[in-house]
């Protein structure tokens, strides 16, 4: 090697010596940390509240550490699920903190309302926007018109849904619409034929041996969830005897993966299997003879129903379960007891769907499992302190008695006490009156309702829509103003469990964090907008408190005194009390029913007479599919995995990431299929097919499953945003864009799963 | 029992479990750890510190689908222990694998050993919006090998059994697996995940495992894992 | 002994293109080493199912193709094979360029490339049950004492340079047994896990890393105008044909034995799974077969073209070898739990070729290239071309003693 050589070498060292430092250098420069000053002393505190990405609103505690929320855990003092909660809980760090939250009041500047129109948001000032708001409130009644207004509530907090059914009852119209409708008004309507309790049903798990569940997602989506969960560590792993739990249900469902046997069923023949258990427990003198005679009537009527028409080979053909497999249910059911027979959405979002939840929730009576240990309960309700009377002026008197726009309680809908899909139609057809102004409250129809094109052209036809809600849904884009309310860790509010637990039990909400941006409360927006319209409206809530931690406190001090109530979180009511029987029946007869007289009552009053013997009794009816069976042949059945945030935004990946825990993904949702269908159709796992109803078809991609009934195909809700959030728009489909429009006639329930679909190779 | 001397392990009764993932979620929520995104999934870049698995068996109608919630498994006898060159990744006295970021040099030796597919490698930068917390848990004073709150690319990172958890319930005196447990248990509605010392005989970990026959994964690969499953 | 090595004159319009097209390469990979080191391994094709990409397959290769070059050293020392003394400078520093590129490959794998340093930190901060601790033992004094041993070579002594040849050779011989013990020692990995590893490595790299000298030859003599003896291929193509078989024989058993359970269905995924049509058509096809029918030919294993074809096909061969073992073999899905694991968890990993990772690899491959034919220049490496044209015949036929080449 010559000097020269080592000389080159050595600088080409030195050069790539050099360069090692400058790498490391930067290198060392991002390593270290970001730290805020003195961080070793960081300002940690607990906050009780509760969450509100489903209905359950359990109760939570929220850390939050130098002002920001980092972390969601349970209240150990909520008894109706003992302190634990569910996945949705943690996600509302990801709600509180989501980026495509909205900071301050839009006004439209596109007049052009449609889907894929952009409405060029500006932002406005809060008063600016009141005004504008208040100025159309204002002239509607001014033109004695308030029923043309229409309130729509998606998930809110039960105190925002109190003032907001006040200020509609100060204001003057009926029209205000709940996302009940869509969710389970026939599972409430199937009770109250039975016992008159218009209700969801409450059960006590902790004590039961034996779940029969019909079509019910008790481990998914069933509220309150969290309940559910815990209850069901317990009573599978922590007790002596072990509860044992049947599934029936056309898919797989967590539940059924979970349970100790799973009985796939035919698409909407819940009824019949009902009809056939009661069959055999009557037949082989297994029900409990002393409630039936002492606690209910028109068991005759029942009994001889069953026993001529729904013999378990007969209604084996009609579901496709063996009829040995029906007996061998049923006797099981009826020996292991007490017993609890589970009516969910499967069963129940169906044409017939209150007759389906009237069949089986009489197989409770028929065990005797009403308001015992172990059975069905009815849920005790909180005495918040009573608030006086709205004061009305005849404009509102007026105005309320219209008639409304969901026809509820009217000849179409006899026993509904609101038919939320009804409305888009309603405003189409300016039926029964055209509307004028709408405010929506976290509601986002059109993505959650079937037929979902009627809600976009109701929204675009309706003149002036004020959409309230932390972020831009879906529904939000039809907006001539939105007002950004806060989200649920932001807000002081009062909220009960809804039925599960029995007893009574009540959790606060207060702000872990100061609000991000210009927003607002809902029930502060309320105050501030019944005070500008003044008059009567204004009178009716100036007892109430100046804000919303005023209104909060009012109602909430016949309970437990505020200090205490802000530092516990919750508010429990007194033991459940079982055996109520003397109570419990809201019915002509004071008993539990098996041939309602309720609803015969409600059938005459609202014009619809009573021509069939069958239309006061628990029954099965075959199911009208929308789309013939030659031409459609799969049944489109939906349902809600646990992770659908039901606030009506998906954005957040938490919940996306693993969206799906059966099928081990996340960011997607597919259209599932039976893998012999799925032979038959020449389809592979992973291929793009259409998904094509008689309304429309979507693209989607297929998964080939084993657990899936062969005529059915199953789609998770969820998904299939288009509103803007960068976590959830263009992610997978929205099924309800191509399901129809049908209704449970009695309960007004919106149906879900009677629409027929072909499937093909995209 | 001392709790500085003890061995911790966690059960989990896969009977109970019904896949809900609240522990993926609260692990995530507790430690810091950055979501994925479409890409990074179908890339298989993300990261989790516990996965919960879906395994099927059978053909229509009868099926079955088992939910395994799947953390590290803190094996005594770990193979990511043996095939790290820069004692990055080391086995604590209490039997808590750690995983050192000041001394990983990012080799992914740790990964490929792993039979549990437990480790994940850091292969972007997070963004600050993302999760930035002012609060990394522990506190800097008491880190030791925790990472950064601000990760940095480059380095692996996996399930501490929340050893920051169990470091701040000893200083304090409280009882670990009783009082104090992992994010993951705590989260756990139907509490299906229990935590505690293996050691001691009166703890419920060891009352579970007493209670029926149970079994580890991937038995056959002599790693020794401290998780338990208790099957259906 | 005469001193009958000599560089290149390195002056043609050639030799000057190739080093600016080399240094263009090694360019582009530096930058693209720049962009993954700020943006991170998103940008190359690994993920959690397969944590190892391209450097790591170019580290192996490079490893294999350096280690196996100084079996030379001991065919010359110990089987007295005088014919391989014109060209064992040439390959030393052939292998102590590739071994330089391994390492730089090895460090820019790594996730943190500025902690380079801890891989040497040996018995102090290093786990030495770690095969990457131990390599690092294997590799530094395999490095040391090839450098020791060029230097000995062109210091032509005679004796020192036979002892440190062989000692080379030792430390060769380890470091690729290690590279293949990373390998086989990892019991997670069905297909991997076997106590052949080392051995599979060993015979591949001697294998692929005199192919390689054979091509290298054959292209440099012919650019440099020297003439290469046909013997001399065609003994080193002997020893080829010779490797592959016992590299042959050893895969064989390797893999039957994994056939018999438990790591069967591993095995079968590396045999018969999606990727396997890489692994029979291009190497055991075109890396192993056709190599072995052309070296097995009568008249094709004399000819210098036959020779290099086959040769080709063997670097090819051995590379996709090396590239099949890493990846689809980390891209089976491990099995946590009986029964099949649905969705992302159990799904087969994937890799896709993407361009940081293409040019990263390809640039620093080319600086290698570069690093060795400016060694061409300025180092007497290759014989002068007075003696490289006469082959000692009498060495070839009798095996006698090196003598003084008979100068033209």
């Amino acid at each position: 090697m010559t000097r020269r050589t080592f000389l080159k070498l050595s600088a080409l060292a030195g050069a790539a010596f050099a360069a090692a430092r400058i790498i490391k250098h930067l290198a060392i420069r991002s390593t270290i940390p970001v730290q805020a000053s003195g961080e070793n002393t960081i300002n940690d505190k607990w906050v009780a509240t509760s969450c509100l990405n489903c209905p359950t609103r359990c109760a939570t505690r929220v850390r939050v550490a130098d002002g920001k929320a980092v972390k969601i855990t349970g209240n150990p003092l909520s008894q109706v699920s003992e302190g634990e909660n569910c996945p949705r809980a943690h996600i509302g760090l990801q709600v509180l903190y989501d980026p495509e939250r909205i900071n301050s009041p839009l006004k439209r500047t596109n007049p052009a309302k449609g889907r894929t129109i952009d409405p060029k948001w500006v932002p406005v000032s809060w008063e600016q926007a009141l005004s504008e708001v208040c100025d159309r409130l204002k002239l509607l009644r001014e033109r004695h018109q308030p029923q043309k207004l229409l309130l729509l509530r998606g998930l809110n907090t039960i105190s925002d849904e109190d003032m907001i059914c006040r200020f509609a009852d100060a204001y003057g119209t009926p029209n205000v619409i709940s996302a009940d409708a869509l969710e389970n008004e026939a599972e409430k309507s199937g009770g109250w034929m039975a016992d008159g309790n218009y209700i969801h049903s409450a059960y006590d798990l902790a004590r039961t041996n034996y779940i029969l569940a019909f079509g019910a997602s008790i481990l998914e989506s069933d509220t309150p969830l969290a309940r559910n969960l815990r209850m069901w560590g317990k009573i599978r792993r922590e007790r002596p005897n072990r509860a044992r739990v049947v599934v029936i249900d056309p898919r797989y469902s967590v539940t059924a993966a979970k349970a100790d046997r799973w009985i796939p069923i035919n698409p909407g023949t819940d009824g019949a299997l009902a009809m056939a258990i009661a069959n055999v427990i009557i037949s082989e003198r297994l029900y409990d003879a002393k409630f039936i005679r002492n606690w209910t009537s028109g068991f005759d009527k029942y009994k001889e129903l069953t026993l001529n028409y729904y013999s378990p080979e007969r209604v084996g053909v009609i579901t496709g379960i063996h009829a040995n497999t029906i007996r061998e249910i049923a006797r099981e059911f009826a020996v292991t007891r007490p017993a609890i027979a589970w009516r969910g959405r499967g069963a129940t979002s169906w044409p017939k769907g209150s007759y389906n939840s009237y069949a089986i929730f009489c197989l409770n009576a028929l065990v005797g499992s009403i308001d015992v240990p172990g059975g069905v309960i009815y849920q005790e309700k909180p005495e918040y302190r009573s608030m006086p009377k709205p004061v009305e002026d005849s404009i509102a008197r007026e105005g309320k008695a219209k008639p409304r726009l969901d026809l509820r309680k009217t000849s179409r809908f006899p026993a509904a006490e609101v038919v939320t899909n009804q409305v888009a139609d309603s405003i189409l057809n300016d039926s029964p009156y055209p509307v004028e102004v709408a405010i929506g409250f976290n509601s986002n129809f059109n993505m959650s309702a079937p037929g979902t094109w009627r809600w976009d052209g109701a929204l675009e036809k309706v003149p002036y829509y004020v959409h309230i809600a932390p972020f831009v849904s879906e529904m939000a884009e039809y907006a001539d103003i939105i007002l950004p309310a806060c989200t649920f860790l932001e807000e002081w509010s009062y909220d009960h469990t809804l039925p599960g637990s029995g007893c009574a039990e009540v959790r606060i909400k207060q702000p872990v964090v100061e609000p991000l941006g210009d927003v607002k409360c809902i029930t502060d927006i309320v105050f501030e907008i019944t005070r500008r319209l003044g008059g009567t409206v204004a009178q009716s809530f100036t007892p109430l408190g100046k804000d919303t931690e005023g209104f909060v406190r009012y109602r909430t001090k016949t309970l437990i005194p505020w200090e205490e109530f802000r530092e516990k979180g919750v508010w429990v009511g007194a033991a459940y009390q079982y055996y109520k029987y003397d109570r419990i029946f809201n019915t002509p007869s004071k008993k539990f029913e098996f041939y309602s007289s309720n609803l015969e009552t409600r059938l005459k009053e609202t014009g619809n007479g009573v021509h069939d013997r069958l239309a006061c009794l628990p029954h099965h009816e075959d199911v009208e599919f929308q789309g013939e069976r030659d031409e459609y042949p799969l049944v489109l059945l939906t349902y809600q995995p646990l992770l659908n945030v039901n606030n009506g935004s998906q954005n957040y990946p938490w919940a996306q990431e693993i969206f799906l825990v059966m099928h081990g993904v996340g960011w997607t949702n597919f259209a599932e299929i039976n893998s012999r269908t799925a032979e038959a159709l020449g389809i592979r796992d992973g291929n793009m097919v259409w998904l094509e109803s008689p309304f429309g078809r979507i693209k989607v991609r297929a998964r080939v499953f084993h657990g899936i009934h062969p005529q059915a195909v199953s789609i998770a809700s969820g998904q299939g945003h288009y509103a803007d959030g960068r976590w959830q728009k263009g992610v997978g489909v929205n099924p309800n864009q191509i399901i129809g429009v049908d209704y449970d006639h009695i309960s007004g329930q919106a149906v879900f799963l009677n629409t027929r679909v072909k499937v093909y190779k995209a | 029992m001392r709790q500085e001397m003890a061995r911790w392990g966690m059960v989990i009764d896969l009977d109970k479990c019904v896949g809900c993932q609240a522990c993926t979620i609260a692990c995530k929520e507790e430690n810091n750890i950055p979501h994925g995104s479409p890409q990074e999934q179908k890339r298989r870049t993300e990261i989790y510190w516990n996965k919960v698995i879906a395994v099927s068996n059978g053909k229509y109608p009868t099926v079955s689908i088992d939910f395994i919630p799947m953390p590290c498994m803190h094996c005594n006898n770990a193979p990511c222990v043996t095939v790290c060159p820069a004692k990055a990744t080391y086995r604590r006295e209490d039997g808590i694998i750690m995983q050192d970021f000041r001394r990983c040099i990012g080799c992914k030796y740790c990964i490929v050993a792993c039979p549990y597919g437990a480790r994940n490698f850091n292969y972007k930068e997070p963004e600050e919006e993302e999760y930035h917390r002012p609060d990394p848990p522990p506190s800097r004073s008491q880190r030791g090998s925790w990472p950064f709150p601000h990760r940095v690319h480059g380095v692996v990172e996996k399930c501490t059994f929340c050893f920051h958890r169990i470091d701040q319930a000893i200083k304090e005196g409280r009882k670990v697996g009783d009082e104090v447990v992992p994010a993951c248990v705590e989260a756990c509605p139907t509490k299906a995940r229990t935590f505690g010392d293996l050691d001691d005989p009166n703890s419920q970990v060891s009352q579970l495992l007493a209670s029926r026959g149970w079994t580890r994964l991937r038995e056959g690969m002599g790693t020794e894992p401290k998780v338990f499953y208790l099957p259906k | 002994m005469k001193a009958n090595f000599e560089p290149i004159e390195g002056k043609s319009r050639s030799y000057s293109a190739l080093v600016m097209i080399l240094a263009i390469l090694s360019l582009s990979g530096f930058v693209s080493f720049i962009i993954s080191y700020i943006e991170g391994h998103q940008m190359f094709g690994s993920s959690n199912v397969i944590p190892w990409g391209m450097p790591i397959v170019m580290a192996i290769y490079l490893i294999g193709l350096s280690a196996g070059l100084h079996i030379l050293a001991f065919l010359i020392y110990m089987m007295r094979q005088e014919q391989y003394r014109e060209v064992i400078r040439v390959a030393v520093f052939l292998a102590i360029i590739l071994i330089f590129g391994a390492m730089v490959f090895i460090a820019l794998d790594l996730g943190r490339p500025e902690k380079f340093w801890r891989l040497f930190m040996l018995f102090y901060l290093n786990n030495m049950s770690s095969m990457f601790a131990i390599n690092a033992i294997f590799y530094t004094a395999y490095f040391i004492s090839a450098v020791i041993y060029l230097i000995s070579l062109f210091l032509n002594t005679k004796r020192f340079s036979m002892i440190m040849g062989m000692v080379a050779f030792g430390w060769a011989m380890l470091t690729h047994a290690g590279t293949g013990a990373i390998f086989g020692f990892i019991s997670a990995r069905e297909a991997w896990f076997s106590p052949l590893s080392p051995f599979e490595f060993i015979f591949a790299a001697l294998a692929s890393s005199l192919a390689l000298l054979i091509v290298l030859l054959v292209i440099i003599y012919k650019f440099t105008n020297r003439r290469l003896s046909q013997e001399l291929i065609t003994s080193l193509g002997g020893l080829v044909k010779g490797l592959l078989l016992g590299l042959l024989l050893l895969m064989l058993v390797g893999e039957l034995t994994h056939i018999y359970s438990p790591a069967r269905d591993a095995t079968m995924f590396m045999l018969a799974g999606p990727f396997s049509w890489l692994f029979w058509v291009f190497f055991v096809g075109m890396g192993i077969i056709v190599p072995l029918v052309i070296l097995f030919h009568p008249r094709a294993k004399r000819s210098v073209p036959g020779v290099v074809i086959a040769s080709v096909l063997v670097v090819i061969g051995i590379f996709v070898k090396r590239y099949y073992l890493v990846i689809p073999g980390l891209a089976y899905p491990q099995h946590y739990y009986p029964g099949k694991i649905e969705g992302v968890w159990g799904a087969t990993g994937s890799f896709p070729i993407t361009p940081a990772e293409t040019v990263l690899s390809l640039g620093i491959v080319a600086l290698l290239g570069l690093l060795f034919i400016l060694g061409l220049k300025y180092l007497e490496l290759l014989p002068t071309k007075e003696a490289a044209e006469e082959v000692p015949k009498e060495v070839i036929e009798e095996g006698g003693e090196a003598s003084e080449p008979v100068k033209a």
